[in-house]
């Protein structure tokens, strides 16, 4: 089932659907008030409207494509729209589709610090999700009831904890990098349970002894667009055992904080508890030892940084982070996609190349 | 540390001053020599001289400011006011990163950043600034190594990566001073979180600085920084009369000590001089070009490496820019600056800029300089190294257009970076435009 089917049965079962632009939110205060998030990367492909001239080609496709998307009415769907305090873009379109036109529903935006955890920090995230919440129920129509929330705050944490665990045994899964990626990125549109469900049953596919085969690699970008790219590593003979991409890896969590008695609590404590982002303007030294961590952990022999043209904040950790692997003697492959188009037969060429560079490696790992 | 200290004063208040006073006299002698040129302008403001001398005093000082006093590096939105009185020598990369596209030294050291892997799709600014950082070449000779780095959200989110990146190279204190973006009114737990910060930066600056600053101090420069900032806009309103004095070209350049100095008494005393000096030329109908003939708005951060080129086309075809969002920026929140409530009202003011505003609020704020100036004609730069001063340009276009009625172009650039000026283009469009209003 697609977006459209997903969207029009929820809304069947009484419940209000948000679209969600990137990157960080509190999902579980949308599920806990019967809302379902669909997450709005782009969409990636062409623009689906003329309105995407209203930006300029400077800046990242996933907020221009948005808005040609949203004016076109591609999301006329849905009930109300979030935008998350990501990155001076999406915060300009954030003003743009709702006051010059593109959206005229409901609008929410949630403005997380940037900057490492500190009081004041924390403060502030508390009562800016208090102050999201009032304005969710009056959206969906009922109280945000705490039980309600720390049975959405189990529930995600229970998808995190299986997502963590098809990450840490992936070699175990006998599924290609394409569908393990299409299942982990249903879970931007579908019911938290149903995706829970889906889950569970790839989990039991686990397998006793390692399926994967091929030169293991580790991804770090902002979203794995176009998905061609997974295509083209297998090709190659490479296989994804670690990602940092900021709406997959960066949303697992391998320290779970506690649950506390006050459920806005924990929802501070899990506004911190994500790997290092820089959408976040996390501390530097903390993301490449992140980055480092997982290497490690994956056994990964190679990082390809794929970035989306135009993404400040991803961009201005790049350097940092091929200086580390250059320290370590890990190679990098940097590859700048664009949302908008196919994966070019350079950049597959590239990833050919990358990756038949690194096979005698990965024969003197194993 | 002694040495360093009297080296640091000598150069504020001897040497700086002999050097300038020697530079100032081969200028003129030079000019003596040489007939002035035709050209489209007033007579050259002579405050600008002083401001010179001001500015470059306060950056030869800085040669000898680490070791001596408390550095800082900080952004051109943070409250520079709230950290002199710790005794800081404030370095703005920003206007670093304009001096050295003005003087045309952007192309290399943007290429020694792009060398170390950042991105040519980055903020000139920050790719000059790396780039400085990393080559140590700086138009100013030396820039003086931070104690601290310290950044405000409050104009964009690239300030908080560069930043960041400046302080990892030098392995200092980083301070982010985060001010939620204002969508509509002013929320209460929004700016309390900016008065929390404020709380916490004087704890950082105390701990940095190793020094203990009464309430009376921190008001006091809290007073003065705020007489900077409300004489600076009442140099910018004598712009409203006919001719204008000035050009939005010359603000750009006068602006530097609101910016820099803002807080001293030297800032102050200098905007007294220069507001005499524009009422003089209002009162003898002196303008900024020889023949207003139109009044334009300025949008967006200036061209710096086409500054004089475009300040040419425009004033030789009796465009005069009267006014600009940008030369504004630092007179914009005086009404809201509350001397009974230091940090409350500057929690207002920091978040009230008008690139952490929603666009309608951009767009009233324009309206309002659009009538108050007379303005006939508007000028948008979209900028390829400001993304939040330039999403939404197309979308205000179209509005002052149908709404106001006025001209509008818009101008594809970069604030910094000459290769993104493609000359033929630019003034292609800009002849088309000037030539609608015969």
């Amino acid at each position: 089932m697609g977006r459209t089917t997903i969207i029009e049965q929820q809304q069947r079962h009484g419940r209000k659907v948000m679209a969600v632009l990137p990157i960080h939110y509190p999902k579980e205060m949308l599920t806990a008030l019967d809302i379902l998030a669909v997450e709005l990367w782009g969409p990636p492909g062409p623009p689906r409207g003329p309105d995407v001239g209203r930006i300029q080609p400077y800046v990242c496709a996933i907020v221009r494509n948005a808005l040609a998307f949203l004016a076109a009415g591609g999301a006329d769907r849905v009930d109300g729209l979030l935008f998350p305090h990501t990155c001076d873009s999406i915060q300009g379109l954030a003003t743009q589709a709702p006051d010059f036109g593109g959206w005229g529903k409901a609008v929410f935006r949630y403005l997380h610090p940037k900057g490492d955890e500190r009081p004041s920090a924390r403060r502030f995230v508390r009562r800016e999700l208090e102050h999201l919440a009032v304005d969710l129920e009056t959206f969906a129509g009922k109280p945000l009831r705490p039980d309600a929330l720390r049975d959405a705050i189990e529930l995600h944490r229970r998808i995190r904890e299986l997502r963590l665990r098809l990450a840490d045994r992936r070699a175990f899964l006998d599924m290609t990098d394409r569908e393990l990626y299409t299942l982990l990125r249903r879970g931007e549109f579908l019911w938290p349970e149903d995706h829970l469900a889906e889950l569970e049953t790839a989990v039991a596919g686990l397998r006793d002894e390692p399926v994967q085969r091929g030169v293991p690699l580790m991804l770090t970008g902002i979203v794995p667009e176009p998905m061609a790219i997974f295509d083209a590593i297998a090709e190659a003979g490479g296989w994804v055992a670690a990602d940092d991409y900021a709406g997959l890896g960066r949303r697992l969590l391998r320290d779970e904080p506690r649950l506390r008695d006050d459920p806005f609590d924990t929802l501070v404590d899990l506004q911190f508890a994500g790997p290092p982002c820089p959408t976040r303007t996390i501390n530097q030294t903390r993301r490449l030892e992140h980055i480092e961590g997982e290497l490690e952990r994956s056994g990964a022999v190679g990082l390809v940084i794929h970035e989306v043209k135009f993404c400040e904040p991803e961009l201005f950790d790049v350097p940092l982070i091929r200086r580390l692997m250059a320290e370590r003697g890990t190679p990098v492959l940097y590859m700048e996609t664009e949302l908008e188009q196919e994966l070019s037969g350079q950049a597959v060429t590239r990833l050919e190349a990358f990756v038949e560079m690194q096979a005698p490696v990965r024969l003197e790992v194993r | 540390m002694i040495t360093r200290r009297l080296q640091y004063e000598l150069a504020g208040q001897v040497t700086g001053p002999i050097l300038m006073a020697l530079e100032n006299y081969r200028l003129q002698r030079r000019r003596r020599k040489h007939a002035p040129k035709d050209h489209p302008f007033g007579p050259p403001i002579a405050c600008s001289r002083k401001m010179k001398d001001l500015m470059s005093i306060y950056y030869y000082q800085g040669r000898w400011a680490d070791g001596a006093v408390p550095v800082a590096w900080i952004s051109s939105g943070f409250p520079v006011e709230l950290m002199r009185p710790f005794g800081f020598y404030a370095v703005y990369p920003e206007n670093h990163g304009a001096l050295c596209a003005a003087r045309h030294m952007m192309p290399d050291l943007a290429a020694v950043a792009e060398e170390a892997g950042y991105s040519q799709d980055l903020c000139a600014y920050a790719r000059t600034d790396i780039g400085s950082v990393l080559s140590g070449k700086t138009p100013l000779g030396r820039m003086p190594r931070p104690d601290l780095v310290a950044a405000c959200s409050n104009i964009c989110q690239t300030v908080l990566y560069w930043f960041r990146t400046i302080a990892d190279h030098f392995g200092v204190p980083f301070f982010i001073l985060d001010t939620p973006y204002v969508y509509g009114d002013f929320k209460d737990h929004h700016l309390d979180f900016v008065a929390d910060q404020l709380e916490e930066l004087a704890v950082v600056a105390r701990d940095v600085s190793g020094r203990h600053v009464s309430d009376e101090e921190l008001d006091r420069v809290n007073r003065t920084a705020k007489e900077g900032a409300r004489l600076w806009g009442e140099c910018l309103d004598v712009s409203r009369h006919r001719p204008a004095p000035w050009t939005a070209f010359d603000q750009f350049f006068h602006m530097a000590p609101v910016v820099t100095l803002r807080g001293t008494e030297d800032c102050n005393a200098y905007y007294r001089e220069l507001l005499d000096e524009l009422n003089d030329r209002v009162a003898r109908g002196i303008g900024g070009i020889k023949e207003e003939r139109h009044r334009l708005l300025w949008d967006n951060i200036a061209i710096w490496p086409k500054l004089r080129e475009l300040s040419w086309l425009f004033a030789s075809n009796g465009f005069n820019f009267v006014t600009a969002t940008y030369t504004n920026s630092w007179r914009e929140s005086v009404p809201l600056w509350d001397l009974d409530d230091r940090v409350g009202s500057s929690a207002k003011m920091l978040s009230n800029t008008l690139l952490n505003r929603d666009l309608r609020n951009r767009f009233r704020l324009m309206r309002e300089l659009i009538s108050d100036f007379g303005a006939d004609g508007v000028v948008l730069h979209s900028d390829r190294s400001c993304k939040p001063y330039s999403v939404g340009q197309y979308d205000l276009k179209e509005a002052f257009t149908r709404e106001l009625g006025v001209k509008v172009a818009v101008i594809e650039a970069d604030h910094a970076d000459p290769r993104q000026y493609a000359a033929e283009q630019v003034e292609n469009r800009l002849q088309a435009f000037m030539e609608s209003f015969q």
